[in-house]
């Protein structure tokens, strides 16, 4: 095993190699004649370094000139100091203890004394990066999970609003680096780095009040009526309902960000926004921010009723107040931006949140929590603890160590809480709450994959799910196995931590189920059932497919003398008469108006089975007669790919509407003639 | 000669030491690197040419070997050395430096008595 290195800083030879011969058995030494090169070997290699032990009285530069600049370059947090003076007066160790020393021997110093105090303060040391580390991950782990999150909503949102997917991946950076240019400008805002991230991870929901807005609105092609617009305008309000009416995580700083940005990100700095008129600062900087990144993504991308505006162009346009009216601070902050806001646009994946944005994150959590404390003197251990907890209670994170021998299962206070354990387990397999809480099979699971690690990579995730409250709930557990010391490591151990991922897994499947279906039928959407066709066909090739188009015959007319109410209620029967004619497994769906789609599976005879389906798609409704007139196409004819099936079945669908309607027709080849002589003639 | 003599002729404490140090072996080595320090020459250089700052360093580090070493009598007169050139040079320091000369040869002397009788 590579030693760990300790940086001997001391002018008296003689002082610096009976340190080095107690010391070189376990560790290898640097020796720094005085401070200027104990500072030259810093500067080099400081991440090498696991002890620094200092002399006070040297040339050049003293043992306080080498602590003044270890705080100024921020090199106290990486390397502990252990002083090893004769200088003992309490002035000179209290200063020394001020400048971030961790421990002070006094000369003349015991052999074994020395061992054991360089030994520990370096355990301490390793363990308290490792859990930086470990923190690293978590927050990590959490933005994995918003970014998963955020594709999501980016393809649900994709799938209502026509806009492109990644509009909300667009806003949401530009959100990030307008923030970060205006923490740089004012602290007027209060914003840290935490702030920033969660602000621009809420600005993913903004527009998710437009859940609520009707399609036909949401996509008309060119200007919106007035009535239109106030519908459209609703959805900032609707959005920040939605939100409010969780059933939970409503006291989330998270959730409340993102209800104000949902609520207020059309309000204007001129106060003639909606839905409240805030004026100024009242708006949230959170809103502010998101509605200019917002309004410039949405000028420079293509939408159903307008062309892109250029990159130039936006901007001209929000300068000069023609789209929107903003805080001036924001405005600067753009223009500062000006080349960053151009290739915003380019960005299409969420792949860009760096390492070393984490990073920061974490160091400024770590910096927070020791900010009060000026004492340096505080025990390093208590600092510890007070980190570990309150890490845990920020992540909502269960932790937990366990050992091998004795056989253990250590549970931190609040997680033992939450999963009603006892903190301290021993012989957890036998132990009868744990197993409730684990369920059949997990332990066991757990286990094995815990043994099929290895030192060099000791790391392993898995969902599961588990007993909370006499409720299922799916979690994640991360952990790490730990190893012995020794040239062959044996496994000794873990610590991990369990994070409960129930809400979210729920909240996305409910989302997606909402998008994938239509509104008034609650048959599924176009897009989505296009994605379980190919699906189906991709995983059993080798079955009989048939897609049936289906349109109502003469449904304007039905809605221009009866009114539209009555046309809901006849796409309403209908969905219901398609649900009845086929099995469970085959899908129906609204493509859009009055058209209509049943995919099946069949493996006797088709003619038979469409026949029945259609005399059941003929109805009356409130004694007027509902015709529909149907194309079908089969895979066995076109071939296993959607957009064949799609195509022939429009065919025969024009085929049947041309013959007359009130009928179905299956696609064969001759129609594709008729089709294409018709088209030729009517241009 | 033992090294345990050699402490007693120089007035130093050899418990103590191997006490603190723990091993014979550790103490006989340092107790020879003595002899080849040069903080006593740049003592003596620099107080003559009146650079007192270095001549307190070079009295500190011998105070501060010494502390290590065990070797008593020679950290005592070094010590008071030490305080008396703390922020310059004070009048008690050139009768305080007679006697760190005195008890460094003292030293000097019983660690190359002990050296000589060394095998090889």
């Amino acid at each position: 095993m590579k030693k760990e290195i300790i940086l001997i800083a001391d002018d008296s030879e003689m002082n610096r190699s009976i340190l080095a011969d107690m010391l070189s058995d376990r560790y290898d030494i640097i020796e720094a004649e005085d401070g200027v090169q104990a500072v030259a070997v810093m500067s080099t290699r400081l991440s090498d370094i696991s002890l620094l032990l200092l002399d006070i009285v040297m040339p050049n530069l003293d043992g306080f000139g080498v602590l003044e600049t270890m705080n100024k370059n921020g090199w106290i947090d990486a390397v502990p100091v252990i002083i090893i003076s004769s200088e003992n007066s309490s002035s000179h160790v209290e200063r020394a203890y001020e400048l971030g020393t961790t421990d002070f021997i006094a000369r003349p110093f015991d052999a074994l004394i020395v061992q054991h105090r360089v030994i520990n303060t370096i355990l301490l040391y390793a363990k308290q990066k490792r859990l930086i580390g470990m923190v690293e991950d978590q927050v990590y782990e959490k933005e994995r999970h918003s970014d998963l999150m955020i594709d999501i909503l980016s393809h649900i949102m994709e799938f209502r609003n026509g806009e492109s997917g990644s509009h909300i991946l667009h806003v949401r950076t530009l959100t990030d680096m307008l923030l970060t240019c205006l923490l740089n400008k004012t602290d007027k805002y209060n914003l840290t780095m935490a702030d920033i991230s969660m602000i621009s991870t809420a600005s993913a929901l903004h527009d998710v009040g437009k859940m609520a807005i009707d399609e036909k609105i949401l996509n008309k092609p060119g200007k919106l009526t007035p009535e239109e617009f106030e519908i459209m305008k609703t959805h900032s309000a609707i959005g920040a309902d939605m939100i409010s009416d969780l059933p939970v995580h409503r006291q989330e700083p998270l959730v409340k960000v993102a209800r104000e940005i949902c609520r207020w990100h059309h309000e204007r700095w001129d106060g003639r926004g909606y839905p409240d008129g805030l004026k100024g600062d009242d708006i949230p900087i959170s809103a502010q921010v998101v509605a200019l990144a917002d309004v410039y993504d949405a000028l420079t991308s293509e939408r159903v009723y307008k062309p892109p505006f250029t990159h130039e162009e936006a901007i001209g346009m929000i300068v000069r107040g023609e789209c929107g009216a903003f805080n001036p601070l924001l405005i600067e902050c753009m223009n500062e931006n000006i080349e960053q806001f151009r290739q915003s646009r380019e960005q299409s994946s969420p792949d860009d949140i760096k390492r070393h944005k984490l990073r920061r994150i974490s160091e400024e959590m770590l910096r927070g929590e020791g900010g009060g404390v000026s004492k340096r003197t505080l025990r390093l251990l208590d600092k510890e603890r007070v980190r570990n907890s309150f890490y845990a209670s920020m992540t909502e994170a269960i932790q937990f160590e366990y050992s091998v021998d004795p056989s253990m299962v250590t549970v931190s206070v609040w997680g033992a809480k939450k999963l009603g354990l006892d903190e301290i387990i021993m012989d957890p397999k036998k132990d009868a709450k744990l197993t409730a809480v684990l369920g059949d099979g997990t332990w066991e699971l757990l286990s094995k994959r815990l043994h099929a690690t290895t030192p060099e990579k000791p790391e392993i995730r898995l969902d599961c799910q588990l007993h909370i409250d006499n409720m299922v709930r799916w979690c994640r557990v991360a952990m790490r196995s730990m190893w012995t010391d020794d040239p062959t490591p044996k496994f000794d151990g873990a610590i991990g931590t369990v994070i409960d991922i129930h809400d979210s897994r729920t909240k996305i499947a409910e989302l997606e189920q909402k998008a994938s279906r239509d509104n008034l039928t609650g048959l599924l959407n176009r897009a989505s059932t296009k994605a379980q066709i190919e699906m189906r066909m991709q995983e059993r090739p080798e079955d009989h497919y048939a897609l049936a188009e289906i349109d109502i015959d003469d449904f304007k007319k039905v809605n221009d003398v009866y009114g539209h109410a009555f046309g809901d209620k006849v796409l309403q029967k209908l969905a219901r008469q398609m649900l009845g004619s086929v099995r469970r497994s085959d899908i129906c769906c609204r493509a859009g108006g009055e058209e209509f789609f049943i995919f099946l599976e069949y493996n006797t005879d088709i003619e038979r089975t469409i026949d029945r389906i259609y005399s059941n798609l003929c109805f009356d409704c409130d004694g007027i007669n509902i015709s529909v007139s149907m194309g079908v196409a089969l895979g066995e004819t076109v071939g296993l790919s959607y957009d064949a099936l799609y195509h022939a079945a429009d065919v025969a669908l024009y085929a049947a509407k041309r013959g007359g309607k009130h009928q179905y027709r299956f696609f064969d080849s001759s129609l594709e003639g008729v089709l294409k002589s018709e088209t030729k003639q009517t241009r | 000669m033992t090294l345990k003599q050699c402490y007693e002729a120089m007035g130093a404490d050899y418990d103590e030491v191997v006490g603190r140090l723990r091993s014979e072996r550790l103490v006989q080595k340092f107790v020879l690197k003595f002899l080849d320090d040069k903080s006593f020459e740049l003592l003596r250089t620099s107080y003559e040419s009146g650079n007192y700052e270095e001549a307190f360093r070079a009295a500190h580090t011998i105070k501060g070997m010494c502390q290590n070493l065990s070797f008593t009598k020679l950290g005592k007169s070094s010590s008071e050395l030490t305080e008396s050139l703390r922020g310059g040079v004070s009048p008690n320091t050139p009768a305080l430096l007679d006697c760190v000369c005195a008890d460094y040869k003292e030293t000097t002397d019983a660690i190359n008595a002990f050296k000589a009788e060394l095998p090889g």
